[in-house]
């Protein structure tokens, strides 16, 4: 249904129509709404070397060793960038055309960006890194294209860390040819005024195998959209995902697993934890197309409510047209499970330290499809100083 | 073994056997064809309604003009042209109130060609004549019925309602409502629009400005009803729109089993059906409302069949109170419908039940909705769907629980299973979660039957295939034995398969 509607001031400043829940896929987050106020593009900002190294240490994989490509407030940074043997162009890759209001908002804003090509297996890990400094309220964006060439292997980390009040629109493009096999972690830690909207278009060759974790836990408002569609047969995509939210944080995630060709396997794992006002949401769409025989997609998703006040929403969708598949999804929604706590504490442990161990627990599962052990580790202390701080409060 | 089993049978069932296509030739009056306020005013004049009843449904016919299609479904269909239809249909014969034996014989016919039997004494002694069939006994086996009293709905009005006099003994009302709103119309007034309003949807809208009859049901405090009421609802006139209304009141602590099945005869054009059905239970009331939809599903190339829009919904308004929906879709060219209950009353519950089936090219979009309000509030939600042929069969449910609904519960299983590579099976779940003491579970896959069950039928020698099947088989008969025998036997035919196979 298309209303006509007065442009707000933030649809007046990006020079486009925002969603809202109206639209069916923004029942739970109302773009228009929420984005209340204009952030206007390209604004100057003083940028203080300080600053910035200061965010890139609060990085959690700041003391691991990355290949680093590093984007601050909205431009590439060279001088805080470290990316010796690896081949990339800098400058936006031609615009797949989809649409989707979250690449028209991209757009809008011009994007900075860069098309980064792994040509055979690179044993190292590439960071793509964005810093939002401390400033006026504004927008940035980017838009990157990573392409792994066939029977290549690449690691990719994305860290998304800010300061201040600003909406940040990332688009990344991932294409895994042939055989090739990706892995890609992703850190949303922005400021807690920010909004972060992300849109990720993959796609997998034959044999291509993707292995893809996010953690959403900053920002006050985050929407991240993911497509993934089935190109050649027998590949294999794990996609995880955890919440750590709390206050009056929201986050959405909707996600498309496009079967498009037989003897394919998806599984989606996403694990919620919210605490306080927070609210999470979770919708997922699994597509099985009519020859797409053999498919076998998973999806689940769980949350854990810490809060009487705490929300989760969750839309998980099976669309299916072929008859020789496996498909299913898990939906859970709850608190802490009593007994489990009642075991713990019978042991003697604190009801603070059980709970946390349980919460730990309840997101450790999201954290091991995470490959790499050094990034692994990093993202259980991250949960661990989360919940941490938690208690403290 | 189970699942070729299914798949076989299924295929055999196919649209073009539908067994009711019949038509009954009958003359009828007609309401000029098309939709205004006059029409509406006919309406409610044929009816004898009071003024407050005719107010009612012009305020809905107003509202309706400026509401929508619902398109978020996933069905499509031609536009259907609302000035196109008769709104109002009635067998001649049945000009002034009659009783049985004055019914025009070719009603009755009817219905004991369709196997619903309004003679009570017959269903008492359960003996039937020669050549009248009945649907448990195609092999000509006699069976005895239970005893269930019928009312039955032949196009826009109810032709008889059996067991009156007893169900009087037990101050059960239970008559058509256009009956009920001369008889009892400060109880109509009272609940009628109090669970779906005038405004609630465009076909709930379009209900309650043109609906000519349907079934009226009040138990009194702390009764239950010593039997299985049952509406039988038949289209037959041409180009008709069947728009009935059912109202169903359990008071405090009340019980009260209810059924309803439909036909329509095999026609090329499409017809179409927007019922609504509003029931209310308050304190420790419990209401069981099961269908066996089996409205004509068109042709095996989608020509003609039934649209079947309907509007379901339940209010658990008293603390404790239950109500309970069970149905089995077979029928229909396009199935719209969500039987929900609102969890209001704390400790309420709600059930639904649902096996639905599609073949040929039939489009079924249906679920339930179950929103928690009320605390300790608890429900169950159990979907099978079955698609065939060319079919798209989709489960679109919510589940909601309020802030205030602490320590909420809800279990949701739904279960696919595609037969042929045309055909299409869709599971779109809402679940929206506001409390953290709330506990939701949603299921889609089959492996989650219990390991302790499935351990113990397979070390009795049961393969997994089998063992999966007597599980979920056990589960559904439970269900299935709330339905009274005379739908035991049509549905058994049409479930037992199905379930063993969606269990893939």
């Amino acid at each position: 249904m298309n209303i006509a509607l007065i442009k707000t001031p933030a649809e007046e400043a990006f020079g486009i129509s925002l969603p809202h829940r109206r639209m069916e896929e923004w029942r739970w987050t109302d773009l228009r709404a929420r984005i209340d106020r204009p952030y206007p593009a390209h604004q100057n900002t003083v940028v203080a070397k300080i600053d910035v190294d200061r965010l890139i240490a609060s990085s959690p994989f700041a003391k691991i060793k990355t290949h680093r490509i590093v984007f601050v407030n909205g431009s590439w940074d060279q001088a805080h960038s470290n990316f010796t043997g690896l081949t990339f162009e800098m400058g936006v890759p031609t615009s797949s055309a989809i649409d989707d209001p979250l690449i028209h908002l991209n757009g809008a804003i011009e994007p900075a960006g860069l098309t980064l090509r792994f040509e055979s297996n690179m044993d190292v890990l590439v960071e793509i890194m964005h810093i939002t400094t401390k400033g006026a309220a504004r927008s940035m964006a980017l838009r990157n294209c990573i392409e792994v060439a066939d029977g290549a292997s690449a690691t990719i980390i994305e860290t998304y860390l800010g300061e201040g009040d600003y909406v940040l629109s990332s688009v990344m493009e991932f294409e895994i040819g042939l055989g090739a096999r990706l892995d890609r972690v992703k850190v949303e830690h922005e400021s807690a005024s920010a909004t972060h909207l992300s849109h990720v278009v993959t796609s997998l060759a034959k044999d291509a195998k993707l292995n893809e974790f996010t953690l959403t836990s900053g920002g006050a408002l985050n929407r991240q959209n993911g497509t993934y569609t089935f190109v050649g047969e027998n590949a294999d995509a794990k996609i995880a995902g955890a919440y750590l939210l709390n206050n009056k944080q929201h986050a959405d995630t909707r996600l498309v697993v496009d079967h498009a060709v037989p003897h394919c396997t998806s599984r989606e794992t996403f694990k919620c934890v919210m605490d306080d006002h927070a609210r999470g949401i979770f919708q997922g769409k699994v597509i099985v197309r009519k020859h797409a025989q053999k498919t076998d997609g998973k999806q689940s998703s769980h949350a854990l409510l810490l809060s009487e006040f705490a929300e989760f929403d969750a839309k998980p969708e099976l669309e299916i047209y072929a008859d020789d598949v496996v498909c299913g999804h898990g939906a859970t929604a709850g608190d802490i499970n009593l007994d489990h706590l009642f075991y713990l504490r019978s042991r003697g442990i604190p009801e603070a330290e059980a709970k946390s161990l349980l919460i730990a627990a309840f997101v450790g599962e999201a954290f091991d499809n995470v490959v790499h052990d050094g990034l692994r580790d990093a993202l259980v202390n991250y949960a661990a100083n989360w919940l941490q701080v938690r208690k403290n409060v | 073994m189970a699942d070729q089993d299914t798949i076989e049978l299924v295929k055999t069932i196919e649209v073009d056997k539908y067994k009711y296509g019949f038509e009954t030739d009958i003359e009828s009056d007609y309401a000029p064809k098309g939709l205004n306020e006059d029409i509406v005013r006919f309406i409610s004049d044929k009816k004898g309604e009071p003024q407050w009843m005719l107010d009612w449904r012009l305020e809905a016919y107003r509202s309706w003009l400026h509401m929508e299609n619902p398109t978020w479904a996933k069905v499509s269909f031609p536009k259907i042209d609302y000035q196109d239809l008769y709104y109002y249909a009635a067998p001649k014969s049945m000009a002034a109130p009659k009783s049985l034996d004055e019914i025009d014989p070719k009603l009755l016919e009817t219905y004991a060609k369709l196997g619903i039997p309004l003679k009570e004494q017959e269903i008492l002694a359960g003996v039937r004549k020669q050549g009248e069939k009945s649907m448990l006994d195609d092999d000509g086996n006699e069976v005895i019925t239970g005893r269930v009293a019928i009312d039955a709905v032949f196009d826009s009005v109810s032709v008889v309602t059996t067991f009156k006099d007893e169900l009087k003994k037990a101050d059960v009302i239970f008559c058509s409502i256009s009956e009920a709103l001369r008889e009892h119309p400060d109880l109509v007034k009272q609940y009628l629009g109090s669970v779906v309003p005038q405004g609630d949807n465009f076909y709930a809208g379009l209900n309650s400005a043109v609906f000519s009859d349907g079934s009226f049901v009040y138990v009194p405090p702390g009764v239950r009803c010593p039997m299985e009421l049952s509406t039988y609802f038949r289209m037959n006139a041409k180009n008709t729109g069947q728009f009935e209304r059912t109202l169903i009141i359990a008071d405090k602590g009340a019980y009260v089993s209810y059924l309803e099945g439909c036909t329509a005869p095999t026609r090329e054009e499409s017809q179409l059906h927007a019922a609504v059905v509003e029931l209310i239970a308050h304190e420790d009331a419990e209401i069981k409302y099961s269908t066996v939809q089996n409205w004509y599903p068109g042709d095996a190339e989608g020509k003609g069949g039934v649209y079947n829009f309907v509007t379901k919904r339940g209010d658990c308004r008293g603390a404790r109170s239950k109500i309970s929906w069970t149905q089995v879709e077979t029928g229909s060219a396009i199935t719209w419908k969500y039987p929900s209950v609102i969890l209001r009353g704390d400790s309420s519950r709600g059930e639904f039940y649902s096996i639905a089936i599609s073949n040929g090219k039939q489009q079924v979009d249906s679920g339930t909705k179950m929103i928690h309000l009320g605390k300790n509030s608890s429900s169950r939600i159990v979907s099978k769907g079955i698609a065939a042929g060319r079919s798209d069969n989709t489960y679109r449910g919510l589940v909601s629980a309020h802030r205030k609904a602490t320590y909420a519960r809800n279990f949701t299983q739904c279960d696919s299973l595609l037969i042929g590579d045309q055909c299409g099976a869709h599971t779109v779940p809402y679940i929206e979660s506001k409390t953290s003491t709330a506990q939701f579970e949603h299921e889609a896959t089959t492996s989650k039957i219990s390991d302790d069950q499935m351990f113990y039928c397979m070390s009795r020698g049961l393969s997994q295939e089998e063992a999966v099947a007597l599980i979920v088989n056990g589960f559904v008969r439970d269900v299935l034995q709330q339905l009274p025998m005379e739908f035991m036997a049509e549905t058994q035919k049409l479930i037992g398969i199905s379930l063993e196979g969606s269990v893939g």
